[in-house]
C-alpha cells in the first residue's frame, strides 16, 4: 500500500505547482487555473486523509468526501464567477494582463 | 388684569427680550417695519413702569421693604433665586431706563446699516439694565449686571465712528476687570451666609462674626476687601476718577442713542450699586472709607470739570460732564457713609438728604446727559464733525437747534429751576455739615461746570458764523423734536416740582438707611 | 383775593409770557410784544396793589404778608418756600416793577418796532439799517427791526420773571432760583448779538465771574440750611435766638463765627451779581448788549438783586454788633464798598463810551450801599437803592435815546463812527430836547444836586451814616467818590448835550419815538419825587415838611440797632460841597471839549492811560488766572493725567498683557504644543504615503506578500512553539 507520505508529497508538488502559477502568470485565465490547481491540490490532500483516516476507523464515515465535493463545487462556482468577471474585464479594458488592471493601485 | 400686577417685575425686564425674539423673524430690509415694531417694543416697558409708578405705594412698610416681589427657584443647589422686587431708590431707575430707550430708539432712526442687529441688541440692552435694577438676588445681580456689557460692546464696535474698535475694547476691558473683584466677593458672601438673596444678605452679612469657610483671614479683612471689590467694580462703571478714561473713549466713539443709553442709564448701575448694595452691607467699612470715596468724588468732580473745559471734541466734552456730575452723586454717597450708624437726628437728616440728592441727581444726570448726547448726535449728523473749532455762530441758522441746545445744557449746569440744580443743592446741603472740606473743594468744580458749559456753548452757537455751513445745515425735524420734548419737559418739571420724584426717594432712603 | 394769593401771582404773567413767545408766536413780533407788555403790566397792577395794602398795613415789619408750602421732602420734615412781604420788598418790588414796565414799553422804540426788515440784517448782529424809497424816489437809509425782535421779549419776560420771583420770596433758595435765571438772562441778552465776537466773549465773562460769586454764596447757603434747618428770612433773620446762635458759634475758620463765616460768604455773591471789586470786571463788558435796554437791566436792576441780598441779609452779616465794633462781613463790607466806589469812579472820569461810563458809575454807587451797610447804615443802602434804581434806569434809558439818535445821524450821513463815543457827540439838547432834559434830570440825581433831586437824600443819608459811625476813612473815600461822580456826570452831559456838534452824525441826530420818551419822562418824575419820602427831620429848613416815611417804613425791620443819629451838619456840607463841586469842575473842564482828545488826557498823562485801561484788571486776570487755569486743564488735567498718567499705565497694562501673550505663544504655545499636534498628524501622513507606495494595485504582489508573511510567521510559530 502507498504510504499517506507520498500522496502528501504530490499534494505539496501540486499545490506549489498551482501556487506558482498564480503568483507568475500575466494572464488571468492561467492564474484562474493555478488556483483551481491549488484547489484540486487540497482535494487530493482531504481524500487522502479520509482514506487513511477511515481505515484505521473501521466504520463507515463519509466526512472527507463532502468535504472534496464541497471544495468541487466551489471550484465550479469559481470558475464561473471567475471567467465571467475575467470576459467581462476583457470587454471593457480589451486586455486580461493582470499587470495592466490595476486600479486599485494606492 | 391679575396677571398683569402679579408679574409686572417680570413683564417689564423679559418684554424687549421677548420683542428681540419676534424681531429676530422679521425680514432684514424693512427698515421701517424694524424700526416701529422696536419703538413699539420699548414703548410697553415704558407703559408698564408708569402703571408700577402708579400702583407702587410711597410710604414703605417694614414687612415688606420692597414691592411687586417676585420670588422663583433658579439655582436651589446654591440658594440662588430669580427674585426680583422695587423700592423708591430702584423705582426711578426702571423709570428712567423705561424712558430713555424708546428715546434713544427713536434717535437712532437714522441708523441705515444692520437696523435689526441693532435694534436687537438695544433690545436686549434694556433687558440687562433694567435687571440690574430689579433684582434682589447678587447673583442675579451679576448676571444682568454683565449681560449689559455685551450689547453695549456690539453698538460700539459694529455702529461706531473711526476709533472705534479702540473704544469698544477699552470699556468691556475696563468693566470686565471691575467685575472680577465683585464676582469673586459675591461668590464668597453667598457661600459665607448660604444665601445669595440680598434681603438674607441685608440681614446676616454685616453682623458676619465668623466665616464659614477657611481663609486663613479675619473677617474684618475679608469684609475690607470684598468692599473693595465692589468699590472698584462700581467705580469703574460710575464711573470715579481715576477709574474714568474708558469713558470720554466709549462715549466719542458709540453711535449717538448708544451714548444716551451709556450715560442716561449704564453709569447709574454703578452708583446704583453703591446705593444697593455696597452701603447696606458694608455700613462700617464705608464709614472707615468715606474719606477716601469723597476724596475720590471730589478728584472726579474737579477734574471732570478741568478736563471738559480742555476739550475741543463736542462729544468728549459732554463725556467728561458725565465724570464731573455723577461726581456729585458720590460725594452724596460719602457723606452718608460718614454719618452712617449715626444717632444724632441732625446728622441723620444730613445722610437723608444727601441720599436723596444723590437718588435724584442720578435721575437728573440721566435725562441731560441723554438729552446733551443726542444733541451732540444732531450735529454730528449733520455736519459730520464734532470739533468745536469748526463749528460757530450755528445759533443764526439753527434756531430751532439752539434754543434746545441752551435749554439742556442750562439744565446740566445745574442752572436754578431746572433740575440739575435740586439734586445738586441737595448733595451739597447733604455733605456740607459731615465733609465740609470737601465739599467746599467741590465747588472748584462747580464752578468750572459753567467754564466748559459755556464753551461747548460759545464755540458753537455763538460768534460769528463759519459760513462753511450756510446753506449746509438744516434745523431740527420733528423726530429729532420728539426725542428732546419728553426730556426738557422732565427737566422742567423736576426743577419747578422736584417732589414729584423726591417724594418717593425721600420716604424710600429715610426708611432704608 | 387775599393778598398773599396776589403776592403768588406777581411773578407769573411775565414766565408765561415767556413760554408763550418762544414756543408760539416767535415769529409775530407785534403779537409778542403785546404779550410781554401785558404781562409785564399786569405784574406791575398786581406789585403796585400789593405795595398800596403793605403801606396800609400798620406793623408790616412785624407781621409781614407771607405764605409758605412744602417744596423739598428732607426725612419727615422738608423745606418750605413762599412769598413774603415786608417793608424792603414792598419797596423793592415798587421800584423793580416801574422800572421793569419801563424798559419794556422803552424796548418796542429801541428795536424799531415798525421799521422795515434791513436788506442785510440777520439774526446774531445789530441790524444795519435799510433802504427806503419815499414818493419822489429818493432813497434813504432807515433804520431797520431788530431781527430777533420776539426773542428781544421773551428773554426781558424771563428776566422780569426771575427778578420779581427773587422780590417775593421768602426764603434764600428761591431768591438764589431768582438770582441765577437772572444771571442766564443776563448771559443771553449780554449775548444777545452773538455773531460779534467782542458779545460773545463778553456773556461768558459775565456768567463765570458772576458765578465765582455764586458758588460761594451757595456754600453759605447750605451753611445756614445746615445750621438752622430753614431758609426761610422769617425764622432766620426774625428770631434773635438763631442769630445769637450763630453769631455765638464758632466755625472751622478761626476767629470766625458761623455768622461772620455766613455772611462773607453771601457777600462774596453779592460782590460777584453787584459787580463789586475784584468782580467787578464783568459789568463794563455786559455793555455788549442792545445798547440800553439789556444794559439797564444788568446795571439798573439785576444788580440792585446782589445789593438787596445784603439788606435782607444785614441781621445776619451783623449779628454780634451792639453799635461797638464791626462783624468780619461788616467790615469787608466797609472796605469793598468805599473802594469800588473811588475805584469805579475814578475809572468813569476816562472812559469815551458812554455806556461804559454808566456802567462804572454803577458799580461806583453799588459800592456806596455796600459801605453804607458796612457801617450799619441800613435804612441808608436801601433808600439809595430805590433811588438809584430810578435814576440809573433813566440815564440808561437816556443814553440809549442818545445812541438811537446818533445811530439815525449815521445811517443819514453815511458816517463811519462809533454812535457811543461822547467825543463824537456834542450839542445834542438841541436835536433831542426831551432826552436832554431828562438825562439832565438823572445825571443830577446821581451827582447828587441838592435838595430836588432823590439822589441827593438818599447819597446824603449814607455820608450821614458813614460819619456817623466814625469810620472816617470810608467817609472820606465816599465823599471823594462822590465828588468825582458829579465830575464825570457833568462831563458826560456837557461832552453829549452841551457845546457843538463834533461830527456830522450829530448835527443830522434825531429826537427819539415817543414810546421810548415816555418811560424817560416817568421815570425822570421818579428820580426827583423818590427822595422826597427820605427827608430826614433834622435838615434845615424843608426837614420836616413831609414825614421821612422811608427811614419809619423800612428802618423799622432792624429794631434796636443801627447808628445814633448825632445830626452833625458835617456830612450835610460835604455832600453839598462835593456835589456842586464836582458838577462844576466837570462844566469847566469839558464845556469846549474838541472832538480829537479828552483836555484830561495831557494832564494826566500816564494816570489817564491808567484809568482808560480799567487799571489794566482785565490784563492782569487773564494773565494771572485765567492762563494758569487752562493748563490746569488742557495740560495738567488732560494731557497729563488722563491721556498720560491713567492711559499710560492702562496703555502699559495692555502691553504687558500683550508682550505676556506673546511669551506664551512663542515658548508654549509654538514650541510645545503645536508641535506635538503636528508631529502627530504629519507622522499619520508619513506612515500613509509609506504604506501607498506598497498598494501596487497588482493582486500577485499581494498575494506573494501574504505568502511571504505566512512563511515567516510559519517559521515564528515553529521556532517559538515548535522549538522552544
Amino acid at each position: 500500500m502507498i504510504p499517506l507520505s507520498w500522496y502528501l508529497i504530490f499534494s505539496a508538488a501540486l499545490f506549489c505547482l498551482g501556487l506558482f502559477g498564480a503568483l507568475s502568470r500575466k494572464n488571468a485565465i492561467a492564474i484562474l487555473m493555478g488556483v483551481e490547481l491549488m484547489l484540486n491540490a487540497v482535494n487530493v490532500n482531504l481524500i487522502a486523509f479520509w482514506h487513511f483516516h477511515a481505515q484505521a476507523r473501521s466504520e463507515p464515515y463519509v466526512g472527507g468526501l463532502a468535504f472534496a465535493t464541497m471544495v468541487f463545487v466551489v471550484a465550479a462556482a469559481e470558475a464561473a464567477v471567475g471567467l465571467a468577471l475575467i470576459i467581462s474585464a476583457y470587454r471593457r479594458r480589451q486586455t486580461i494582463v493582470v499587470d495592466e488592471l490595476t486600479l486599485l493601485k494606492g | 388684569m391679575e396677571l398683569i400686577t402679579n408679574h409686572l417685575l417680570s413683564l417689564i425686564l423679559f418684554m424687549p427680550t421677548a420683542a428681540a425674539l419676534v424681531m429676530l423673524f422679521l425680514p432684514n430690509d424693512r427698515l421701517r417695519l424694524l424700526r416701529m415694531v422696536a419703538l413699539v417694543a420699548s414703548l410697553i416697558p415704558l407703559a408698564l413702569s408708569l402703571l408700577l409708578w402708579a400702583r407702587f405705594n410711597p410710604i414703605p412698610n417694614a414687612q415688606a421693604a420692597f414691592q411687586f416681589v417676585e420670588k422663583a427657584d433658579w439655582y436651589g443647589a446654591i440658594n440662588a433665586s430669580y427674585h426680583l422686587g422695587v423700592d423708591g431708590i430702584s423705582l426711578p431707575m426702571v423709570l428712567l431706563t423705561t424712558l430713555l430707550t424708546p428715546l434713544a430708539i427713536l434717535a437712532s432712526f437714522n441708523i441705515q446699516e444692520k437696523v435689526k442687529a441693532y435694534m436687537i441688541l438695544f433690545l436686549l440692552l434694556e433687558t440687562g439694565m433694567l435687571g440690574v435694577f430689579l433684582a434682589l438676588d447678587l447673583l442675579l445681580f451679576f448676571v444682568f449686571w454683565e449681560i449689559g456689557l455685551v450689547p453695549m460692546y456690539f453698538l460700539i464696535a459694529q455702529w461706531g465712528s473711526k476709533n472705534r474698535n479702540y473704544a469698544a475694547l477699552k470699556f468691556n476691558l475696563y468693566t470686565m476687570g471691575g467685575s472680577l473683584g465683585l464676582l469673586l466677593a459675591i461668590q464668597l458672601m453667598g457661600v459665607a451666609v448660604g444665601s445669595f438673596d440680598l434681603i438674607e444678605l441685608y440681614r446676616q452679612w454685616p453682623q458676619l462674626t465668623e466665616l464659614s469657610v477657611p481663609i486663613g483671614l479675619p473677617v474684618s479683612t475679608v469684609k475690607i476687601i470684598a468692599f473693595w471689590a465692589f468699590v472698584v467694580a462700581f467705580a469703574v462703571k460710575v464711573p470715579v476718577w481715576p477709574f474714568h478714561t474708558w469713558l470720554p473713549d466709549a462715549h466719542t466713539e458709540a453711535p449717538t442713542a448708544g451714548s444716551m443709553i451709556l450715560a442716561g442709564v449704564l453709569l447709574k448701575l454703578g452708583a446704583y450699586g453703591f446705593l444697593r448694595l455696597v452701603l447696606p452691607l458694608f455700613p462700617a467699612e464705608s464709614q472707615q472709607f468715606a474719606g477716601a470715596l469723597a476724596f475720590l468724588a471730589v478728584a472726579a468732580i474737579i477734574f471732570g470739570a478741568l478736563g471738559a473745559w480742555a476739550q475741543n471734541d463736542f462729544k468728549r466734552l459732554i463725556a467728561y460732564s458725565s465724570i464731573n456730575h455723577m461726581g456729585f452723586v458720590v460725594l452724596g454717597i460719602a457723606a452718608a457713609a460718614a454719618v452712617w450708624n449715626t444717632a444724632s437726628p441732625v446728622s441723620q437728616l444730613d445722610k437723608t438728604i444727601a441720599l436723596n440728592g444723590a437718588v435724584l441727581q442720578m435721575f437728573n444726570h440721566g435725562l441731560s446727559a441723554a438729552g446733551m448726547f443726542f444733541l451732540v448726535g444732531v450735529i454730528y449728523d449733520r455736519a459730520h464733525t464734532r470739533d468745536l473749532n469748526h463749528f460757530g455762530g450755528l445759533f443764526a441758522i439753527l434756531p430751532v437747534y439752539g434754543t434746545v441746545l441752551i435749554f439742556t445744557a442750562m439744565a446740566s449746569l445745574g442752572l436754578p429751576g431746572l433740575n440739575g440744580f435740586v439734586s445738586e443743592f441737595l448733595v451739597v446741603r447733604g455733605s456740607w455739615p459731615v465733609l465740609t472740606l470737601a465739599t467746599a473743594l467741590a465747588m472748584i468744580g462747580l464752578f468750572f461746570t459753567g467754564a466748559y458749559i459755556l464753551k461747548a456753548l460759545k464755540m458753537v452757537l455763538h460768534g460769528p458764523l463759519n459760513n462753511r455751513w450756510q446753506g449746509h445745515l438744516r434745523d431740527m425735524s420733528a423726530r429729532e423734536l420728539m426725542v428732546m420734548a419728553p426730556l426738557m419737559i422732565l427737566m422742567l418739571g423736576l426743577g419747578i416740582w422736584p417732589a414729584l420724584l423726591l417724594d418717593v426717594i425721600n420716604r424710600a432712603v429715610a426708611f432704608l438707611f | 383775593m387775599a393778598i398773599e394769593t396776589l403776592i403768588w401771582l406777581v411773578p407769573l404773567p411775565p414766565l408765561l409770557a415767556f413760554f408763550i413767545i418762544v414756543l408760539l408766536t416767535h415769529r409775530r413780533n407785534r403779537l409778542s410784544h403785546s404779550i410781554a407788555i401785558a404781562a409785564a403790566g399786569l405784574s406791575w397792577l398786581l406789585s403796585m396793589w400789593i405795595f398800596v395794602a403793605a403801606v396800609q398795613r400798620e406793623d408790616l415789619s412785624q407781621s409781614p404778608f407771607a405764605q409758605a408750602i412744602r417744596w423739598l421732602p428732607t426725612g419727615e420734615g422738608g423745606l418750605n418756600i413762599g412769598i413774603h412781604i415786608d417793608p424792603l420788598s414792598a419797596v423793592t418790588l415798587f421800584f423793580v416793577a416801574w422800572t421793569v414796565l419801563m424798559i419794556f414799553v422803552y424796548s418796542v422804540g429801541y428795536h424799531n418796532f415798525g421799521q422795515p426788515r434791513g436788506d442785510h440784517d440777520r439774526p446774531g448782529l445789530p441790524p444795519h439799517g435799510a433802504m427806503l424809497k419815499d414818493a419822489h424816489g429818493h432813497a434813504h437809509k432807515v433804520a431797520s427791526i431788530e431781527p430777533m425782535y420776539a426773542r428781544f421779549f421773551a428773554l426781558i419776560s424771563l428776566f422780569a420773571f426771575a427778578m420779581l420771583l427773587l422780590v417775593v420770596s421768602d426764603n434764600l433758595l428761591t431768591l438764589y432760583i431768582g438770582w441765577e435765571i437772572m444771571g442766564l438772562c443776563s448771559y443771553l441778552l449780554i449775548g444777545f448779538w452773538y455773531g460779534k465776537e467782542s458779545a460773545r466773549g463778553a456773556m461768558i465773562k459775565a456768567f463765570l465771574t458772576t458765578r465765582v460769586g455764586d458758588v460761594f454764596m451757595l456754600l453759605g447757603l447750605v451753611a445756614l440750611y445746615s445750621l438752622t434747618g430753614t431758609l426761610s428770612y422769617q425764622s432766620i433773620l426774625g428770631s434773635p435766638q438763631v442769630l445769637t446762635g450763630l453769631a455765638e458759634a464758632a466755625s472751622p475758620l478761626t476767629g470766625l463765627s458761623w455768622a461772620g463765616l455766613i455772611g462773607i460768604l453771601l457777600l462774596i455773591g453779592t460782590i460777584g451779581k453787584s459787580a463789586q471789586f475784584p468782580l467787578h470786571v464783568w459789568l463794563p463788558d455786559a455793555m455788549e448788549g442792545p445798547t440800553p435796554v439789556s444794559a439797564m437791566i444788568h446795571a439798573a436792576t439785576m444788580v440792585s438783586a446782589g445789593v438787596y441780598l445784603v439788606i435782607r441779609f444785614f441781621p445776619l452779616l451783623s449779628a454780634g454788633w451792639d453799635g461797638g465794633a464791626f462783624t468780619p462781613p461788616m467790615l469787608v463790607m466797609g472796605f469793598v464798598g468805599a473802594f469800588t466806589a473811588l475805584f469805579a469812579a475814578t475809572i468813569a472820569v476816562a472812559q469815551n463810551d458812554i455806556k461804559r461810563v454808566l456802567a462804572y458809575s454803577t458799580i461806583s454807587q453799588l459800592g456806596y450801599m455796600i459801605a453804607a451797610l458796612g457801617v450799619g447804615a441800613y435804612a441808608a443802602a436801601a433808600f439809595h437803592l430805590a433811588t438809584h434804581a430810578f435814576f440809573k434806569a433813566l440815564l440808561f434809558l437816556g443814553s440809549g435815546s442818545v445812541i438811537h439818535g446818533m445811530e439815525h445821524g449815521i445811517l443819514h450821513t453815511g458816517d463811519k463812527i462809533d454812535p457811543q463815543n461822547m467825543l463824537s457827540m456834542g450839542g445834542l439838547r438841541r436835536r433831542m430836547p426831551v432826552t436832554f432834559w431828562t438825562f439832565l434830570i438823572g445825571g443830577l440825581a446821581l451827582s447828587g444836586f441838592p435838595l430836588v433831586t432823590a439822589g441827593f437824600w438818599s447819597k446824603d443819608e449814607v455820608l450821614a451814616g458813614a460819619f456817623a459811625s466814625g469810620q472816617m476813612a470810608v467817609f472820606v473815600t465816599l465823599a471823594l467818590a462822590a465828588l468825582l461822580t458829579a465830575f464825570y456826570t457833568m462831563r458826560q452831559i456837557s461832552l453829549t448835550f452841551l457845546g457843538q456838534p463834533r461830527s456830522k452824525a450829530a448835527e443830522h441826530a434825531h429826537e427819539s419815538k415817543p414810546v421810548m420818551l415816555v418811560p424817560l419822562v416817568v421815570l425822570a418824575v421818579f428820580a426827583v419825587a423818590a427822595g422826597w419820602v427820605g427827608i430826614p427831620e433834622y435838615f434845615p429848613v424843608v426837614g420836616g415838611l413831609l414825614p421821612n416815611w422811608f427811614e419809619e417804613f423800612v428802618g423799622h425791620m432792624v429794631a434796636g440797632r443801627g447808628v445814633e443819629k448825632n445830626h452833625s451838619l458835617v456830612p450835610l456840607a460835604t455832600s453839598l460841597l462835593v456835589a456842586l463841586g464836582g458838577l462844576l469842575l466837570g462844566w469847566l473842564t469839558y464845556r469846549r471839549a474838541s472832538r480829537a482828545v479828552d483836555p484830561l488826557e495831557k494832564p494826566l498823562g500816564g494816570l489817564y492811560t491808567l484809568l482808560k485801561n480799567t487799571y489794566y484788571i482785565d490784563a492782569l486776570y487773564a494773565a494771572v488766572l485765567l492762563r494758569p487755569a487752562r493748563w490746569l486743564a488742557e495740560a495738567v488735567t488732560d494731557r497729563w493725567l488722563d491721556r498720560g498718567l491713567i492711559d499710560g499705565v492702562l496703555h502699559a497694562l495692555g502691553r504687558f498683557g500683550v508682550w505676556l501673550g506673546a511669551v506664551a505663544r512663542n515658548w508654549i504655545d509654538l514650541p510645545v504644543v503645536n508641535r506635538a499636534g503636528d508631529a502627530a498628524a504629519g507622522g499619520t501622513r508619513a506612515i500613509g504615503a509609506f504604506l501607498r507606495a506598497r498598494q501596487s494595485g497588482h493582486i500577485q504582489h499581494y498575494a506573494t506578500i501574504a505568502l511571504g508573511l505566512l512563511a515567516a510567521a510559519g517559521l515564528l510559530v515553529y521556532l517559538l512553539w515548535v522549538i522552544g
